[in-house]
């Protein structure tokens, strides 16, 4: 008898399920829903950029939602972690393009994720946006479908170099990149940029990422006797090298990129990074007019959080997607097309891409670490 | 420069040594390789991190007690650890095949890492600097008080290890219990109490490795220890597994040959240098630089 009542109570509950599955069902037939992507490594050691992007993208969407920009859609975030892991972007890449309701994709930061992962877009002519990733290369693939947002390792490594030899004065460098796409490219643009300057390398050596012990290599540069340590590559290893340089007694400043502008990088390094020079992509938010408004919203949004880097370019990124997708009714031919051709003005000012998909934005700062945080020098 | 290398060598070479203790001493003991000695390394660095950043101040302000206390947290941590794991996850397949408890221990170093990951976190996290470190010079070499430090608790650490397995009567069962299990259990040994004191050991020292590298390297990660782990294994080989002194002498030649490789070769290059020594010696001492030729039990 027992058993037969819980049988019945059994069958009575599987219909009720399918009841809800069905109900749940119908509610999602109405505005139609249309996603944007954001990628990035939102886990593992440059999760702090990562996040930052997330804020940024998050922030715009909902403003859009708010303003209630889109009558006939229904607009999400889609976010997507890489762990700054080409493998790993690969697989995201594929699990995107399967999904027709995104329509576009911001991301990803590291050039080693951003190129393999361009190429699966291509297939299907899926937008994409990179708010971060500076290897050239992205770009010279000839793919129609990819955007950068970022002013290229080239402009940038070049920009350092000749601000080493003409307002630090340094005449001997000796060169380390972590063998990345982006910190080799990056180091090597520096290279040439300080040859042809009739600079001296001393050395040029590769480590790998997640590294921790740098000391022996210091010792070696260090008999080398450089006026400046210059690193391509992510805050977690250059924080660790400019740590034990001085604790080896190498107190000389070290110069890297936009990869190691974030106030984890201090944390890292600790008092030793004081004085350290970084190159970052654009001009810093505090001094362009239009982006005011949007550094107060953001503090507000995110009162407990600092902005990353990287954060202003993933909130324009966003917002050129979103210009895109209203100026064409979500078609994702049309928005390539119409993407190459327009010229939008919002936080960085006005945005233009030229016949490889690069902004003509080209500005590069330099940062150095004053009080454990980024400072912009004039 | 050469001495500097040397100085940076030896201090890795001593974090390696420590670290490679505990697998040689399972190996010798269970002919297994317990590859989740390098999460045991890793959870050791993270109690010695809550040790230190969460103990009250009035404790922190009594310097060398503070520290022993640290260390005992981190070592007592890692040491019940790697009993657990044993309990767990290797005694059940004593009698099964080998490669059973080396697939088990590969599953246990995987779970370890994620949960630490998921439940602790999956960023690099600063170590506290709460140990004060001065700076010598020696004839333009560079020293600190850090890595005497770390020289000086893992020699003494070792040599401790080697009169208790020399002259103890336990020491003596554990060597008696790593030649022979049925016979040591029909001389009145108890073979599982002394695998328990075994994975006891190692793991503390271990922990002891953990902690070391943390405060020498400022910062941990959940993923940590596999890369020490590789090369701390790859010293146990070196120096002849199974063998104590064998690890030392191989963790300390690890340590040198990186940072001489680093320094006057190429940084690149480090590791393929490395496990090229490692083949090297393998094609003329098969059984390590300690090692000696076992006959095979029948």
């Amino acid at each position: 008898m027992k058993a037969h009542t819980v049988f019945r109570l059994t069958l009575t509950f599987i219909f009720l399920l399918g009841i809800l599955v069905v109900i749940s069902g119908c509610g999602q037939k109405g505005p139609r829903v249309v996603k944007v992507a954001l990628v990035a490594p939102l886990t593992g050691d440059i999760a702090a950029h990562g996040q930052g992007m997330k804020r940024a993208a998050q922030l715009a969407i909902e403003e859009a939602v708010q303003s209630n920009r889109f009558k006939d859609f229904k607009l999400e975030l889609a976010a997507f972690d890489d762990r700054g892991d080409p493998k790993e972007a690969v697989t995201i890449a594929n699990q995107i393009i399967s999904d027709p309701a995104i329509l576009g994709i911001v991301g990803h930061l590291n050039s080693g994720c951003s190129i393999p992962a361009s190429q699966v877009y291509a297939k299907r002519n899926v937008l994409m946006i990179t708010p971060a990733s500076t290897n050239p290369k992205l770009t010279q693939q000839g793919l129609r479908n990819v955007f950068r947002l970022c002013t290229t390792d080239d402009v940038q490594g070049k920009f350092a170099a000749d601000y080493a030899v003409d307002n630090l004065k340094i005449e001997k460098a000796a060169l380390v990149h972590d063998k990345t796409a982006y910190g080799q490219g990056l180091t090597e643009e520096f290279r040439k940029e300080f040859l042809a300057r009739n600079g001296q390398v001393l050395s040029f050596d590769g480590i790998d990422v997640g590294e921790k012990d740098f000391k022996a290599l210091i010792t070696r540069i260090k008999g080398e006797s450089p006026q400046l340590l210059y690193f391509g590559g992510m805050h977690p290893e250059c924080g660790l090298l400019s740590k034990q340089a001085k604790e080896l007694g190498l107190s000389v400043p070290v110069f890297s990129g936009d990869g190691i502008v974030t106030p984890e990088y201090a944390k890292i390094g600790g008092p030793a990074t004081e004085g350290d020079y970084a190159s970052m992509i654009g001009s810093p938010p505090e001094k362009l007019p239009a982006a005011s408004k949007f550094v107060a919203n953001y503090h507000q949004r995110y009162p407990k959080n600092d902005m990353q880097p990287y954060d202003p370019y993933t909130y324009e990124a966003i917002n050129i997607i979103l210009d895109a997708i209203e100026k064409t009714g979500g078609d994702r031919n049309k928005m390539i097309d119409y993407i190459a051709k327009v010229t939008y003005s919002g936080i960085l000012g006005e945005s233009s891409f030229d016949e490889r998909g690069d902004t003509r934005n080209k500005t590069i700062t330099i940062y150095t670490v004053r009080n454990g945080l980024f400072k912009y020098v004039d | 420069m050469f001495f500097q290398q040397l100085v940076n060598g030896i201090t890795l070479g001593s974090i390696y040594a420590l670290f490679a203790l505990g697998y040689t001493m399972v190996y010798g003991i269970l002919l297994m390789i317990n590859f989740a000695h390098s999460e045991i390394f890793m959870v050791g660095a993270y109690l010695g991190f809550w040790a230190l950043s969460l103990l009250p101040v009035w404790v922190q302000g009594w310097t060398p007690g503070y520290f022993i206390l640290v260390f005992a947290i981190a070592m007592m941590g890692a040491g019940l650890l790697a009993v657990t794991i044993e309990r767990v996850a290797y005694r059940p397949l004593r009698r099964a095949s080998r490669l059973a408890p080396l697939i088990s221990a590969i599953g246990v170093s995987i779970f370890l890492q994620n949960l630490v990951q998921v439940t602790v976190s999956a960023q690099s996290q600063p170590y506290p600097d709460t140990f004060k470190i001065s700076h010598y010079e020696f004839f333009g070499v560079q020293v600190n008080s850090l890595q005497i430090f770390i020289f000086a608790l893992a020699i003494s650490a070792m040599v401790l290890l080697q009169v208790f397995i020399t002259k103890t009567r336990l020491g003596k069962a554990m060597r008696a219990t790593a030649q022979n299990h049925t016979v040591s259990q029909l001389m009145g040994i108890n073979v599982n109490f002394i695998i328990t004191v075994t994975f006891l050991i190692g793991g503390a020292l271990g922990g002891l490795a953990g902690v070391l590298n943390g405060m020498y390297y400022g910062s941990i990660k959940f993923n940590m220890g596999f890369f020490p782990g590789l090369k701390a294994f790859t010293a146990a080989v070196v120096g002849g597994i199974g063998n104590i002194k064998g690890a030392m002498v191989g963790g300390f030649l690890l340590g040198i040959i990186e940072a001489l490789t680093v320094g006057y070769i190429s940084s690149a290059y480090k590791d393929i240098i490395l496990f090229a020594v490692l083949i090297l010696v393998l094609i003329f001492r098969p059984t390590g630089i300690f090692g000696e030729e076992v006959t095979e039990k029948i």
